[in-house]
């Protein structure tokens, strides 16, 4: 017995997003049957509107409504600071923090030959050409993450940007603030003494 | 620490089990097919909870039940644990304590083992991957750190190897990410390297006083580390880094060409030595097997010095392989030291009066009976 054509397209279409296999693409498709009329429609228009609406900044990366981004059009924002980061997600995460003034720049992943992502496939041509065009520019803070690929990527914008004669940095890695040692594992609280400061 | 008493239930051919088991020396001893080494695989599993022969737990159950049984009381120098360790067709639980543990991680740990069998002379005999494997495994469970360096290294080496294919096939060349994943390689790479020769020396160091004893000094067993970083730039981890980076440069065209990496960790070798000549190739079969029996014996002091206990030891089937010197001193090392079980199918070979009070057991179709007590256990039917 087969599912009738639109609720098989339906659990078809729950299964491209991530994380989700076919039966929970088949519990969400059935929900979705039973939900009320203006949710689905909201649901639909929203998903919609998300893709249509919405645009990577010709700047920086982001995504934004209009083009330039918030961010980047915002000029009380500090011009001599860049934090480069891996998903437009993380400049969220990023602002949240409220002491960063400075500007972003995305990269959209990071550089990893298995998964066939090279150089070529990241933002970074676009953040040359801005840092090439910015004079006032004075430190590239590289914020990926604390992965292999995360490393290989920052080392590799650094030895790109340091030419230049512009200051590169990297996020410090060790304890998370209000955590007890006890709960750390081998290699942050190794990373920690590593990168202990003098007081 | 020692092993006071198994107790098995529905384990392979023994459809029940109960044994004290002595603190020095245990002689498994029987006929072939009998269960010997069942009995030691039965320890291996209580230690590890799981298996060295078979990756399917389900073959460790009795044909004719459902679920299979192996429980214990180890002694450590802090007190006595009971361990108890059940497979089912719905999986395997573990109980510390009488506690059950929601993660084998945290079970695992409690009872530590050395399992020494036929198998082991691949050390010696076998290729290299065979010693970089023993490398990695012993090394990697005394060191998290080592562990750590090493999934970051195989990581790396998987991208750069990509990346090197890549390179082959595009016209655009970017040499700089090439570069950057070098230079994190032999980052890594140097301290992989420097952390095996730190442990490596520690293992030479007992290995060593174990070969002379069983060789009867007549050998010296030495360790060499096999790898492309010049012998006298293999001292720090800064040094031996700057060294492997010199040799990406000297081999970049070879490796561009033949789209794989070719200096590192992943292709050294360790060799052993008995008088200043690799017994690998140099060797008899004698002086092969006291290379791989000392290495292993090592790895108990070595493990003792590490986590401050000593493991128990399985022997399966080693003292056919050994004659009758090298058998006595071999059983003179692990006197007194540590809890040791031997598989054999004949007392004749050990001489009883070296082996202070040894406690034998006599296995058969699938019952193990100590010796001078009445039989334990209900007689097997038989399985095949």
């Amino acid at each position: 017995m087969q599912y009738p054509e639109p609720i098989a397209q339906l659990i078809d279409s729950y299964m491209k997003l991530p994380g989700i296999g076919q039966k929970s693409a088949t519990r969400l498709a059935f929900f979705t049957i039973d939900m009320a009329d203006d949710d689905v429609t909201a649901f639909s228009k929203a998903l919609v509107s998300a893709k249509r609406d919405l645009h990577y900044c010709s700047i920086c990366g982001n995504i934004t409504e209009s083009d330039p981004c918030a961010i980047c059009a915002d000029k009380t924002r500090d011009q001599s600071h860049v934090l480069v980061v891996e998903q437009a997600k993380d400049i969220m995460v990023m602002e949240k923090m409220k002491e960063y003034h400075g500007l972003y720049h995305v990269l959209h992943g990071v550089m990893s030959p298995i998964e066939g992502k090279g150089p070529e496939d990241l933002n970074i041509t676009s953040l040359i050409n801005r840092l090439q065009k910015n004079p006032d520019m004075k430190e590239v803070i590289i914020a990926t993450n604390a992965t292999p690929e995360g490393e290989a990527t920052a080392m590799y914008l650094s030895r790109l940007i340091k030419p230049a004669g512009i200051k590169v940095t990297r996020l410090a890695h060790g304890l998370s603030v209000g955590s007890d040692i006890e709960y750390a594992d081998e290699m942050t609280l190794f990373k920690a003494v590593e990168g202990r400061t003098e007081m | 620490m020692y092993l006071q008493e198994l107790q098995l239930q529905h384990f392979r051919n023994y459809p029940s089990a109960d044994l004290e088991l002595g603190p020095g020396i245990n002689v498994l001893l029987g006929e072939n097919a009998q269960g010997k080494t069942n009995l030691l695989e039965a320890i291996y599993v209580l230690a590890l909870t799981r298996s060295h022969r078979t990756a399917n737990d389900h073959d460790l159950v009795n044909w004719e039940a459902k679920t299979a049984k192996v429980s214990g009381r180890v002694v450590k120098s802090v007190g006595s644990v009971p361990l108890e360790l059940t497979f089912s067709r719905q999986g395997k639980r573990a109980k510390v304590n009488h506690l059950e543990q929601a993660r084998l991680s945290q079970y695992i740990g409690q009872l530590n083992v050395i399992l020494f069998a036929p198998e082991d002379l691949a050390i010696v005999k076998g290729a290299p991957t065979v010693r970089r494997r023993f490398m990695d495994m012993e090394f990697g469970q005394m060191n998290p750190r080592y562990l750590y360096n090493l999934s970051q290294y195989r990581t790396l080496l998987k991208q750069r190897n990509r990346y090197l294919k890549d390179l082959q096939h595009k016209q655009n060349r970017d040499l700089l990410f090439l570069s950057v994943l070098t230079d994190q390689l032999a980052a890594y790479g140097a301290e992989i390297i420097a952390q095996r020769l730190r442990m490596l020396h520690k293992l030479e160091h007992w290995a060593q006083a174990i070969h002379a004893e069983i060789s009867q000094q007549k050998e010296e067993l030495t360790f060499h580390y096999a790898t492309q970083v010049p012998e006298d730039q293999l001292t720090d981890p800064d040094t031996i880094c700057a060294a492997l980076t010199q040799l990406y440069k000297e081999h970049q065209d070879k490796e561009l060409y033949r789209g794989t990496t070719l200096v590192g960790p992943h292709r050294d070798d360790l060799h052993f030595r008995v008088n200043g000549k690799n017994v690998q190739t140099f060797g008899s079969q004698g002086q092969q097997r006291t290379t791989a029996l000392s290495v292993k014996l090592a790895e108990i002091d070595l493990m003792k010095e590490e986590t401050g206990e000593y493991p128990v030891l399985l022997l399966d089937d080693v003292l056919s392989e050994l004659d009758d010197a090298r058998q006595t001193h071999l059983l003179k090392a692990i006197q007194d030291k540590v809890q040791t079980f031997i598989t054999t199918t004949s007392l004749s070979g050990i001489t009883r009066q070296l082996i202070k009070d040894p406690t034998i057991f006599h296995v058969a179709n699938g019952t193990v009976v100590a010796d001078g007590s009445a039989p334990s256990g209900d007689p097997a039917t038989k399985e095949d």
